[in-house]
């Protein structure tokens, strides 16, 4: 029981290190990461050679960050929602999701672009996709949780809607 | 007498409302021209400098010595200066700008702009891919007076129209000169016709030549003249005149015909080029520079040498533009794709009618990536070529088709329907509809993970299966090897692709939670609810396995395939947008753990031969197809960022001799290591947890015990028995040492408390 809990809320404490992608596609780049914070978590592969690198390591914690280019989009997305131009803003943040499509930060704030335009379905499901991304960064799973809170209480799903605030305010914590 | 001038005046009325109604509203049917996606640059794009020299060229810039000039650019070293062209995305126009580009070690570094500011972000501009013409075939590109170069007008009135600026529609004159050369020479090197009158016989009439036309003709010519000004008519001559013919498509307007004969803009022709277009005018058959190149030559250098006598040009200049060659391309260097193309008209007659798309001028932005269009292409015909050696079969070559797309947004990114991607026939990836096989297998598995009763480490039976169907007959589907392994791992049947495996676990969990699965990953006709299902009898194109496996991909996220990313009108204004959307199927967790045993497919079943040919360490993930008397080879895989689904075949549909393994895999692992993809890496869900077993039996173990260990994503509290004869002690050992870990981090923790 200890196991589980330590094993689910600390990060990796078997697996080998995050292994960055490989070649890249001229079209993605890979999610910017901080180094993570904290004493360095043991790594200690059970199976060493001939077993191969393990399905998927588990991730060490880590921060999300938007690259240059994604960042500069971004920068743009947000002039053009201010000047009262949402479908434009949408376009350019999908231009900054092909460029890093597995970064939750950008499903995110898809995500909210999408709910200002009143799309709350398509905004939660958004803040679902990111979700699953932002595993081991605390801070893209809060905000992600808001997001999607944000989009059941504007369908008037109002418990569900707390529960999701208050997995936010719990992940904030961390 | 007065009754026949009544007539004569009414006559010439009606022509008269004829020829303003017509001229002065919709003046052409505009087809809806279509984009490909523009390549994004930014720093740190994998994208080497002969890369990007080359993404130039299929854009038609030219490489230059001296002054950048829209559509050119300079190349030293490292650097390469391009003079943008002015251009249009789906979010609005971009003047022609200046752009320098720095790579190092195969990717760019630095980008800036005219005054050497550094930009994080430029686009290329989006090629035209081609266009949605009408089905009377007429295809233009429409240019405005400030994209035709000066010395077009020049030419054309100095080779068809020497008068055209002081005429007023027909020039006696000419005539008379034409009628006199003609019987001179006994062949026609001057015509009589004004450019007038060739505009009123190609936009009112058809090309009957009686006296009766050439009268009608002759009056509408003044007609036109006296409503509207010269540069006018010229304006419309330019857009309208027919130059070309490639199929069905009539090719009409120096816009097109530039792009059809140079693939270039109409701006940046050059002199000899322009003379070449003005010689097509005569007779575009007869003159076809890549049919009768020499005709087309002789004729182009006399429109030179009349534009030299007019003192157009200098007589050196007609000199120098003389000993070039034609400098025809050669028709298949254009862009053109007509499945994407296809694909695109599909989605749009759901919104637009025949003649909104083909007449109202709309432009039309799409996913194409011309760079991976081209690899699939490439690599499809280069591995059927080979296929087809080794399996030489009389009268029939194989097929194949491949649909390309990122499956974190839906973009359909390319399609290619067969071979000899440029043949506008059968489209395979869209049209191509063949029993998908064991591709269906990841559904059945996922199905069976979402019951909660099964994980990744699960053993099922492998054994013979007999089922009683329809007819009530026997059926006993056999693993492809005729063997059967007892008791395995859920990975492995998978890996392995094992049917009686795959069978057993289907019948368990029934029929309706497979066919469930299907179509909540966006199967749109409910499958057939017989056993056969589980070694995937259902037909489906390419096309619908690339949607299916999106949602695996993309986590248990449908997002829709889109190749439309928006559709803006003639003037600008965006009509409609294809947004990026996504919709929860399934539960992420057994989603992930399905990906994972994909992974294992690679690395350890049906599609290990991928490996050799892949970038050492990129992980992807996917499934071999083979349909039962291997009819059909099919593979279906991903990484993080691209999703391919490769069909190779044959048309008459007999029988290949080859597996998904042999045929449609080796095209896959070819093209994603050409297109350089990045590595399926998403992190595994906080609710997994991971657990090593041996690989052949699923018994819990380690190295101590088993050579062939594979560590998997499983539910916590996942156990599986340890293998027999594993030393307790080794084995205890694991277990101490994450336990071990644990103790450490938690004293640490304490030690924290304790400060």
């Amino acid at each position: 029981m200890t196991l589980a809990v330590l094993a689910g809320g600390c990060g990796s404490l078997t697996g080998p290190p995050y292994q960055p992608p490989a070649a890249q596609r001229p079209s993605q780049t890979a999610p910017q990461t901080a180094p993570p914070a904290g004493p360095a978590p043991q790594t200690q592969s059970p199976s060493p050679v001939p077993a191969p690198a393990p399905a998927s390591p588990q991730q060490p914690s880590r921060q999300y960050q938007l690259g240059a280019a994604a960042t500069a989009l971004v920068a743009q997305a947000r002039q053009q929602a201010a000047s009262g131009e949402p479908q434009l803003a949408q376009a350019t943040l999908e231009r900054a999701l092909r460029i890093e499509p597995e970064n939750p930060l950008l499903w995110i704030m898809l995500g909210e672009a999408h709910e200002s335009s009143g799309q709350y379905g398509l905004a939660g499901s958004m803040g679902h996709k990111a979700l699953q991304l932002a595993t081991g960064d605390p801070r893209a799973q809060a905000a992600a949780w808001r997001l999607i809170g944000d989009s059941l209480r504007a369908r008037g799903r109002n418990p569900e809607a707390n529960e999701a605030y208050a997995r936010a305010d719990s992940l904030a914590a961390q | 007498m007065l009754g026949g001038l009544a007539a004569a005046a009414i006559y010439v009325m009606r022509l008269d409302r004829i020829v303003t109604h017509q001229f002065q509203g919709r003046r052409w049917t505009l087809p809806a021209q279509v984009y490909a996606a523009p390549l994004e640059l930014y720093a740190g794009l994998a994208l080497s400098s002969a890369d990007v020299e080359q993404e130039l060229r299929r854009l038609a810039y030219r490489r230059v010595a001296a002054e950048l000039r829209p559509g050119t650019y300079r190349k030293t070293g490292s650097v390469i200066e391009v003079g943008l062209r002015a251009t249009r995305f789906a979010d609005g126009p971009r003047a022609a700008e200046d752009l320098s580009i720095t790579t190092a070690d195969g990717a760019v570094t630095s980008l800036r702009d005219g005054a050497g500011h550094e930009l994080p972000i430029v686009r290329l501009d989006p090629l035209l891919i081609g266009s949605v013409f009408p089905i009377h075939g007429e295809d233009r590109i429409v240019v405005t007076p400030d994209e035709v170069p000066p010395l077009l007008p020049a030419a054309l009135k100095a080779v068809e129209d020497r008068n055209f600026d002081t005429h007023h529609g027909v020039d006696p004159l000419a005539i008379l000169r034409a009628l006199w050369v003609d019987t001179r020479a006994g062949q026609l090197e001057q015509g009589g016709s004004t450019l007038t009158q060739q505009l009123v016989k190609s936009y009112f009439l058809t090309p009957q030549r009686t006296a009766g036309r050439k009268v009608r003709e002759a009056i509408m010519a003044m007609l036109l003249e006296s409503h509207f000004s010269k540069s006018d008519l010229m304006n419309a001559y330019i857009n309208e005149i027919h130059l070309g013919q490639d199929g069905n498509r009539a090719i009409h307007g120096f816009g097109l015909a530039a792009e059809f004969y140079f693939g270039k803009p109409l701006s940046e022709l050059d002199l000899d080029e322009i003379a070449t277009l003005v010689a097509v005018v005569r007779g575009p058959s007869y003159y076809d520079p890549r049919r009768h190149a020499d005709r087309a030559l002789k004729r182009r250098n006399l429109v030179l040498k009349l534009m030299a006598a007019q003192n157009i040009i200098s007589q050196a200049q007609a000199s120098a533009a003389s000993s070039r060659p034609l400098g025809v391309s050669s028709k298949s260097s254009g862009a053109y794709y007509p499945a994407y193309l296809d694909l695109v008209r599909r989605t749009l007659r759901r919104d637009y009618r025949e003649q909104d798309l083909t007449e109202a001028g709309l432009k039309i932005f799409t996913n194409l990536d011309p760079r991976v269009q081209a690899d699939a292409e490439r690599v499809l015909d280069r591995e059927l070529a080979r296929l087809d050696r080794l399996h030489k079969q009389r009268g029939a070559s194989l097929q194949g088709a491949v649909v390309v797309t990122a499956p974190q947004s839906g973009d359909v990114v390319a399609v290619v329907g067969g071979r000899d991607a440029e043949y506008d026939g059968f489209d395979r990836a869209l049209d191509g509809r063949r029993q998908i096989g064991s591709l269906v297998k990841p559904f059945i598995y996922l199905a069976a993970l979402e019951t909660g009763r099964y994980n990744a480490t699960s053993i099922v039976q492998d054994a013979p299966v007999s089922i009683r169907v329809a007819g009530n007959k026997l059926w006993q589907p056999e693993n492809f090897t005729r063997e059967n392994y007892g008791p395995v791992p859920l990975v492995r049947a998978l890996a392995e692709s094992l049917n009686d495996a795959t069978v057993n676990l289907g019948m368990d969990i029934g029929l309706e939670k497979v066919a469930g699965s299907l179509e909540r990953f966006g199967l749109d006709r409910a499958p057939p609810k017989n056993p056969s299902l589980l070694l995937g009898t259902v037909e489906l194109t390419p096309l619908e396995v690339a949607q299916l496996y999106g949602g695996l991909a993309n986590g248990g996220f449908r997002t829709t395939l889109r190749a439309v990313r928006a559709v803006i009108s003639a003037d600008g204004k965006p009509l409609k947008a294809f947004p990026v959307e996504v919709d929860a199927v399934a539960e992420a967790d057994p989603v992930y753990e399905v990906d994972s045993m994909l992974e294992q497919v690679i690395e350890r079943g049906t599609g290990k031969p991928a490996r050799a040919v892949l970038p050492r360490g990129l992980v992807v993930a996917g499934k071999t197809g083979t349909s039962s008397d291997l009819r059909d080879s099919w593979f279906a895989g991903f990484s993080g960022s691209d999703l391919a689904v490769v069909w190779v075949g044959y048309d008459d549909d007999r029988v290949t001799g080859l597996t998904g393994e042999t045929g449609a895999l080796p095209v896959w692992s070819h093209l994603m290591a050409d297109i350089a993809t990045s590595s399926w890496s998403v992190p595994m869900p906080d609710s997994l947890q991971q657990v090593t077993i041996d690989y052949p039996t699923g018994f819990k173990a380690d190295a101590a015990c088993s050579s062939d260990l594979v560590t998997l994503p499983v539910p916590p509290g996942t156990d599986p028995p340890v293998k027999p004869g594993c030393p307790a002690q080794s084995f205890g050992a694991v277990v101490s040492s994450s336990v071990q870990s644990l103790l450490q981090r938690a004293g640490r923790w304490l030690q924290g408390f304790a400060h």
